[in-house]
């Protein structure tokens, strides 16, 4: 979903920065709550930023295909962190690795945050929701969460570029041309992302409930300190 | 001559603890997954390159030139562009970290009672005389 340098016109990148500066300013204002609500918040967000980082930029062979996709982290951002805070987040991490590790670009990191920072992050905060509100188990919820913030962002991506590039074919073909670029390889990764993001959120709901307010149910805390105090 | 290591109280280090052996069993599980993929692309001889670039050409076709990055630079300069930001970067957070991080006094002992304030001025009377 690392859009380069030089695909996309000057207007569309114009517009996916405008789309991107509104996110943020409401996402700078959630992290300002939040660290006046909890000060392990800051340090917490700071951490969950270098997990998209590394997430993100850690590109995974896929044998099926033959090549290799990287997953986004962005699900799991939002759920832990919070939406906005994530397309904040998301912003600062592609900057970087556009600028250092010449994954996507300068004029494209508007583009980029649109589809993985705000398209995938909240498609999966949305589903995991969703999932919650139908008292579906954790494990379960963040598990469709990390596959459909993974698919969605790849949907996006192709999308912005089909929006571009689509010329005279149908909009939708070369939607789905630039899809079955990504689709195949990124599938067995979404599913990776699903059994990660349960196991991560699984894993701090059991050792540091503390630094996750409002995820668990009041009959969920009580079964967690029964188990604790056992 | 042998130099004696004064004793102390601090706890031994427990360098296999059960956090350790789940990263690093989680670690060597990856690692396995990438090197067995990588061995059976290469007897394939698939290519591995990444899907991001792939698409990326595609767009290139479509729009009819090449892309470039809007910076770029040569060889192994943006590696060292990168250690050099990260070195300095990691020089300020460490020695802004506990400005950053640090919890204040008065939040960590929460705000102080009037009766505290009044307790000090007391005391500071009964110094002064």
């Amino acid at each position: 979903m690392h859009i380069q340098d030089g695909i996309l016109s000057a207007q569309a990148c114009a517009a996916y920065y405008g789309v991107t500066a509104a996110m943020v300013v409401p996402g700078i204002m959630e992290i300002k709550r939040r660290v006046e609500q909890n000060p392990y918040y800051k340090p917490f967000l700071a951490m969950v930023g270098v997990a998209v980082f590394v997430i993100s930029a850690m590109h995974l062979p896929v044998p099926v295909t033959g090549s290799c996709s990287h997953p986004c982290g962005t699900a799991l951002a939002a759920i832990i962190v919070g939406p906005f805070a994530t397309v904040v987040i998301s912003t600062i991490v592609l900057f970087f690795q556009a600028i250092f590790l010449g994954h996507g670009g300068i004029t494209t990191i508007g583009a980029n945050t649109v589809s993985m920072g705000i398209a995938g992050t909240f498609a999966g905060f949305f589903a995991w929701k969703l999932f919650r509100k139908f008292r579906f188990p954790i494990w379960a919820a963040a598990a469709v969460a990390g596959f459909i913030g993974d698919i969605v962002t790849y949907l996006v991506s192709a999308l912005q570029l089909a929006l571009s590039l689509h010329g005279n074919l149908p909009l939708l073909k070369q939607w789905m041309i630039f899809f079955m670029g990504y689709g195949p390889t990124q599938v067995p990764l979404a599913i990776m992302e699903a059994v990660f993001t349960a196991v991560v959120l699984k894993a701090m709901i059991e050792k540091r409930p503390d630094l996750l307010p409002g995820i668990l149910t009041k009959k969920e805390k009580v079964k967690e300190e029964v188990g604790h105090a056992n | 001559m042998r130099t004696e290591i004064p004793k102390t109280d601090n706890p031994p280090v427990k360098w296999f603890d059960g956090f350790t052996r789940v990263v690093l069993l989680a670690m060597f599980i990856c690692l396995t997954f990438i090197f067995i993929s990588a061995k059976y692309m290469t007897y394939h001889k698939m290519e591995a390159v990444g899907t991001d670039d792939t698409v990326n050409s595609m767009a290139s076709k479509v729009t009819g030139s090449p892309a470039h990055p809007f910076i770029d630079l040569p060889g192994d300069a943006q590696v060292g562009a990168f250690s050099i930001a990260n070195l300095c970067v990691g020089l300020i957070v460490g020695h802004l970290w506990t400005t950053l991080f640090g919890r204040d006094a008065e939040k960590q002992q929460g705000p102080r009672r009037k009766d505290e304030d009044d307790e000090d001025v007391v005391h500071e009377e009964v110094i002064a005389k």
